[in-house]
């Protein structure tokens, strides 16, 4: 409501600066062009006065300018018409202004503007609203505890991976190490210290991972997280056929509803470049189109999305939008699909790749104008465009 | 709250302009002075909310309110306040805004200051000021809007890249901006003439404080641009003939030829219609040289696709406005009266010369800038346009117009005595002549034409220093008679003086840089050292230092001369952003008098050594330092009485009973 | 001089001047234009060796050998011909491997490259365009070549 009155009250000053001066009688001073010239006159005696220029030169000057200052006379003289101002010429161009002023403000903020969002500084993020305080406050005030307490095992472990989701690995890392010396080695820990690890490397298991990963399918075979990265790492040391080994076996020991199958069949599929839905035991009527992420993800993927925590959830949908993409960019005459996939970019955070996407789409699909106006309406409702 | 008022501001200001750019018009058509009076009130408060817009932009950067989608993409809350401030206009759609605040400020200039110009004529400009208004803030609001809001704001913002942050890099854009937009007022009074169908010399009188301000901020841009080229990229060089770079040179030539014609027409009332075209043209390079480069569509044709809207936007307006006044040119200036002409060999037939020169200059920049383009679209081949391209075409091109350039000022109007010049520039001549010799005596190695180029610097540099010792008559007349004779005299030509000697000494200082600057790239361990020119470097070690947002390894150096004095040491780094996974060069100078030393570092290797690049560049500061001083001749000029925006009526002339003119 | 003669000679004098300035142009054009080529486009079209030629692509992943002073070896694809590149310096701060990059020189009789200039702009968006074009054109482009450039900077100054 604030918002509105001062909206209000700046569209009344923005119309009073041009309604004022029609009430007005304008002062009818400003320059002319004789009066530069006589100026020029006067600069030519000065000139001369002060013996910068010649006697024979100033005086064609003077000649010259004066000539100039004739003609300008006489056209104002001719120009001399008594400037008139028509009593209804003012009323019309107080009204337009009255009407046009506001009426273009208006139309284009209530397209445009957003009033109900409230701003949110990085002070008033920090401070305000106790019951949403913002993750990095909590995390300070976290390390603050254990920066006195440094022996505080459980505390480490509550925030290992809040660091992992904030994106700090190296520092999620040196959490988990102090976690393990504190609360001693598990299964669990090792496999989340592996997957801060691989994190840290920007996704490559490293040795040191892989040596987590596999203290920790010690201690239980069936651990889901270590069985995975260390596919991955297989994958990633170029041996597919171990990667997929390991997967196939960690897919026969799955529960039937475990979280993580649809996940692991896509990085089977990726590696045997099959369709993931050959792949495995079937464990559900849906699971056939599951992992075509052109179908749409199943409703037992989204659920075991829903069941996962961040990371494995972020790395599941990555997975599934790349494999979107290469189908696309394959063959781009799918419509639905890039609208997905721009969707899906922009959903991730990944405003770049989501424009990228866009224009990739537009080039696939130029000669359908119709789908080319559903992508910019999508990029355009995404903020996109802006 | 704060952004949706900045937000509205602009559309309020929107609105305005359009009322400021139709009705002050129909004042001039059917002669209503209350119609026409609304110009400048209107121009004012369009300029108070394009202000308050940016203000409130500017707020939130401030307070990064990552609710605002244009903060959270291009700040940083780790970054420091003065570069958050200036990210504003690092991205797109905020280096909008400046350029629309410049644009209003420039009109609330005119309106505020523009007391000594004829009604019709300032309502006519500032209606014409309020179009390009209308038509940057509608792009602004439909394609660039930096007030898109994101209803849950991220908790922290994506970083400016690294290497934006940078005092070069934060403070040369509003400079350009400021040479770019200004061109837009003379641009303004040329088509407000061309509507009012009349123009005569005193046009240009008013004219030039505009030119001159926005040649001033230009010339500093573009000096400031290539000074963060220098030091920032790692490798000292100073101009590459890029074309953001090229972008910024054509509208700095187009406008010094405008500047030089127009003082012919309010001489002379000559070149009216030239001068009137060079006006249109230096603000259409201007836009060309804003928008080509920051749509990219230079880099390639096909950077349309990544954002076609704003690409046709900004292609509309090109057209709209660049045709549209070329078009008013050709259907109206044949119905201007004619100027007069006049002998080639005098004051007016040498700036004629340098107008031609410069415009020709101009116009092979433009060819080479843009022929990769045309080729593109027309072949698909991609070809690039580089260095030596505009070193055979605009090089050969402005050394004649140095060399003929001190015979300009010691011309007289009319009719010139070009023998009794040569002979006043004697001395200037021979002067260079020995500098030439000089040159091939004690350099050694760079190309034979070099001495040359070294010759014609000081002869430019020795005949503005010339023209100003003729006025004062310094060597005829005693001392004190000289000094108040140099008091006396006109500040505009104390501004001439300078300008020109400032064109020489850069001019000295990219021939000396170019001809005998020395360079050593190597790969050197802790204690070795590497001679270059007559210094000796040494290696000392890194070390590492935090910095607010960036880690930097540090290289230790010190300089001795060859004979083992010591000098200084040197510590040029390498700056590694976490934030965006990206490193950054950070050249270490040493001046010695207008000399540098360079060096600037790589990653260092496993085994302790660091690649290194050693650079002694002489007189390489001559280059910034000519067009400081340029700037100053600039400022000097604008200072002069005459110039002075809605200066008062000289009533000290009258006072001195010189007598009115008889009208 | 008349009115019209000097009229002519203004004229006269715009014309030389113009007319010097085409020559100059067409001149340079005939000798610093530099053709733009991917490495399929160096094997299509046989460019000749010697032939100074700007060369874009990608710097292959893993290819990236660095000699004794500062020589170093490369190779550019764009996902269908490799071509291995020379050049003796420092690399610009945005060279990277799976990063695109553009080079300057001539190839020798053996299909080498030997660049004298890796181009780095200062607008980081500047010089990848081109590269990134004869890459899609060629569809070899993929998403995660921007991905995977990211990575390898951070970890070599750790």
């Amino acid at each position: 409501m604030v918002l509105w009155l001062i909206f209000a009250a700046m569209m009344a000053a923005a119309v009073f600066a041009v309604v004022w001066p029609l009430g007005h009688k304008p002062s009818l001073g400003g320059g002319s062009d004789r009066l530069v010239y006589q100026d020029q006159l006067a600069e030519i005696d000065r000139d001369r006065a002060d013996g910068l220029i010649g006697e024979a030169e100033a005086e064609s000057a003077r000649i010259e300018i004066s000539r100039r200052l004739l003609a300008a006379a006489d056209a104002e003289a001719a120009a001399a018409t008594p400037a008139s101002s028509a009593l209804w010429r003012r009323r019309v161009a107080a009204l337009t202004a009255i009407v046009v002023v506001p009426a273009v403000a208006l139309g284009f903020y209530l397209r445009l503007g957003s009033p109900d969002v409230p701003d949110q500084s990085a002070f008033a993020r920090i401070n305000n609203a106790p019951g949403h305080q913002s993750i990095d406050s909590l995390v300070s005030q976290v390390e603050a505890h254990l920066a006195s307490n440094p022996n505080d095992g459980a505390g480490w472990e509550v925030l290992a991976p809040v660091y992992l989701r904030m994106g700090r690995a190296d520092d999620a890392v040196a959490a988990w190490r102090k976690a393990i010396a504190l609360n001693g080695e598990s299964p669990a820990r090792q496999s989340a210290l592996g997957e801060a690890l691989v994190a840290a490397a920007n996704g490559v298991v490293t040795d040191e991972a892989k040596q987590a990963f596999q203290k920790s399918i010690a201690g239980d075979p069936h651990d889901a997280k270590a069985g995975y990265y260390l596919g991955l790492a297989d994958e990633q040391d170029g041996n597919s056929a171990a990667a997929a080994a390991k997967w196939r076996a960690l897919l026969a020991q799955a529960p039937p509803d475990a979280p993580w199958a649809g996940f692991v069949r896509e990085a089977l599929a990726r590696v045997t470049a099959a369709p993931a839905a050959d792949i495995g035991p079937k464990t559900g009527p849906e699971t056939g189109a599951a992992t075509d992420a052109a179908t749409g993800p199943a409703a037992s993927d989204v659920a075991a999305a829903a069941s996962m925590n961040e990371t494995q959830r972020t790395a599941m949908i990555r997975g599934m939008v790349q494999h979107l993409a290469d189908r696309l960019h394959a063959d781009g005459s799918d419509i639905e699909g890039w609208l997905r996939l721009v969707r899906s970019y922009a959903v991730l955070g990944d405003r770049d790749k989501a424009k990228d996407a866009a224009a990739d789409a537009k080039r696939a699909l130029s000669d359908h104008p119709d789908e080319i106006k559903r992508i910019d309406d999508l990029v355009k409702d995404l903020g996109l465009a802006g | 709250m704060i952004p949706e008022l900045g937000h509205f501001a602009l559309m309020l200001a929107l609105g305005l302009a359009l009322v400021q750019g139709i009705m002050p018009i129909v004042g001039t058509r059917s002669n209503d002075p209350v119609l026409m009076s609304i110009a400048g009130p209107a121009a004012l408060a369009q300029f108070a909310f394009v202000a308050m817009a940016f203000t409130a932009l500017a707020v939130s950067y401030v307070t990064s309110d990552f609710s605002v989608l244009n903060v959270y993409e291009n700040s940083n809350t780790q970054m420091p306040l003065i570069y958050r401030l200036t990210s504003i206009w690092g991205n797109h759609e905020g280096s909008m805004m400046l350029w629309v605040s410049i644009l209003t400020f420039f009109g609330a200039l005119v309106a505020a200051f523009g007391t000594n110009l004829p009604v019709v004529l300032k309502a006519n400009a500032l209606a014409v000021q309020a179009w390009i208004a209308a038509a940057f803030e509608l792009f602004i609001l439909m394609t660039s809007n930096p007030f898109v809001r994101i209803p849950n704001a991220p908790f922290e913002g994506q970083d400016l890249n690294p290497i934006l942050q940078d005092p070069g890099l934060a403070f040369h854009p509003p400079m350009l901006y400021l040479g770019y937009v200004g061109f837009s007022i003379s641009f303004s009074f040329a088509i407000a003439a061309l509507i009012e169908g009349r123009i005569d010399a005193a046009w240009a009188r008013w004219v030039r404080p505009w030119v001159l301000g926005a040649w001033m901020c230009l010339t500093l841009g573009i000096a400031g641009g290539s000074y963060w080229a220098y030091y920032e990229l790692g490798w000292g060089g100073f101009w590459f003939w890029d074309p953001v770079e090229n972008a910024s040179l054509m509208p700095w030539l187009a406008g010094t030829a405008l500047l030089h014609s127009a003082v012919v027409m309010e001489k002379r009332g000559a070149l009216k219609i030239w001068t009137i075209l060079l006006a249109i043209l230096t603000f259409s390079l201007s836009l060309i040289g804003t928008f080509l480069v920051r749509s990219g569509v230079l880099t390639s044709v096909h950077a349309f696709a990544v954002d076609p809207r704003r690409g046709i936007f900004i292609l509309g307006i090109l057209v709209v406005f660049i045709g549209g006044a070329l078009a008013l040119y050709a259907w109206r200036a044949p119905l201007l009266k004619q100027g007069g002409l006049f002998a080639p060999i005098s004051r007016e037939g040498a700036l004629v010369f340098n107008n031609l020169f410069l415009t020709t200059a101009c116009a092979t920049v433009l060819v080479g800038t843009l022929y990769p383009l045309a080729l593109e679209a027309l072949t698909g081949a991609k070809i690039s346009v580089g260095p030596p391209f505009f070193d055979l075409t605009f090089g050969p091109l402005f050394i004649p117009l140095m060399a003929v350039m001190p015979f300009g000022p010691l011309m007289g109007w009319k009719r010139g005595d070009l023998l009794g010049a040569a002979q006043r520039l004697l001395a200037a001549a021979m002067l260079a002549a020995l500098a030439t010799a000089a040159a091939f005596a004690l350099e050694h190695g760079g190309p034979m034409m070099a001495p040359f180029g070294v010759g014609v610097a000081v002869f430019v540099m020795a005949g503005a220093v010339t023209d100003i010792a003729e006025r004062t008559l310094v060597l005829r007349l005693p001392l004190r008679a000289a000094l108040r004779r140099a008091l006396g005299l006109p500040r505009s030509a104390w501004g001439t003086t300078f300008a020109h000697f400032g064109i020489g000494v850069t001019l000295m200082g990219i021939v000396g840089v170019t001809a005998w600057g020395s360079e050593r790239i190597a790969e050197i361990k802790p204690g070795a050292s590497l001679d270059i020119a007559h210094y000796r470097v040494t290696f000392d070690g890194t070390f590492d230092r935090a910095g607010s947002n960036y880690r930097d390894v540090v290289g230790r150096f010190t300089v001795h001369r060859l004979n083992g004095e010591l000098i200084g040491n040197m510590q040029p780094s390498r700056r590694a952003f976490p934030d965006r996974n990206m490193a950054t060069t950070e050249a270490a100078l040493m001046s010695r008098g207008v000399n540098q030393l360079y060096i600037s570092i790589g990653d260092p290797n496993k085994d302790g050594s660091v690649p290194v690049r050693l650079y002694f560049k002489p007189y390489v500061l001559m280059i910034w330092l000519g067009a400081g001083i340029m700037f100053v001749g600039g400022a000097l000029s604008l200072s002069d009485r005459r110039l002075r925006v809605g200066a008062p009526r000289p009533a000290k002339a009258r006072a001195r009973g010189v007598p009115q003119p008889a009208e | 001089m008349t009115r019209k003669q000097r009229r002519l000679t203004l004229i006269g004098g715009g014309l030389a001047v113009l007319a010097v300035a085409v020559g100059l142009m067409l001149n340079a054009f005939r000798d610093s234009i530099v053709f733009f080529n991917s490495p399929s486009d160096v094997v299509e079209k046989h460019v000749e060796p010697g032939t100074r030629i700007r060369l874009g692509g990608l710097v292959k992943d893993g290819s990236l050998v660095r000699g004794n002073n500062l020589n170093v070896r490369f190779e550019v694809t764009d996902g269908k011909t490799e071509i291995p590149v020379t050049y003796t310096g420092v690399l610009p701060d945005l060279f990277r491997e799976g990063q695109g990059v553009v080079a300057e020189g001539t190839l020798d009789g053996g299909g080498v490259f030997n660049a004298d200039t890796i181009l780095a702009k200062h607008d980081e968006t500047y010089m990848p365009k081109e590269v990134a074009d004869a890459l899609k054109k060629s569809g070899h482009w993929k998403d995660d070549y921007a991905q995977r450039a990211a990575m390898p900077i951070g970890g070599g100054s750790k």
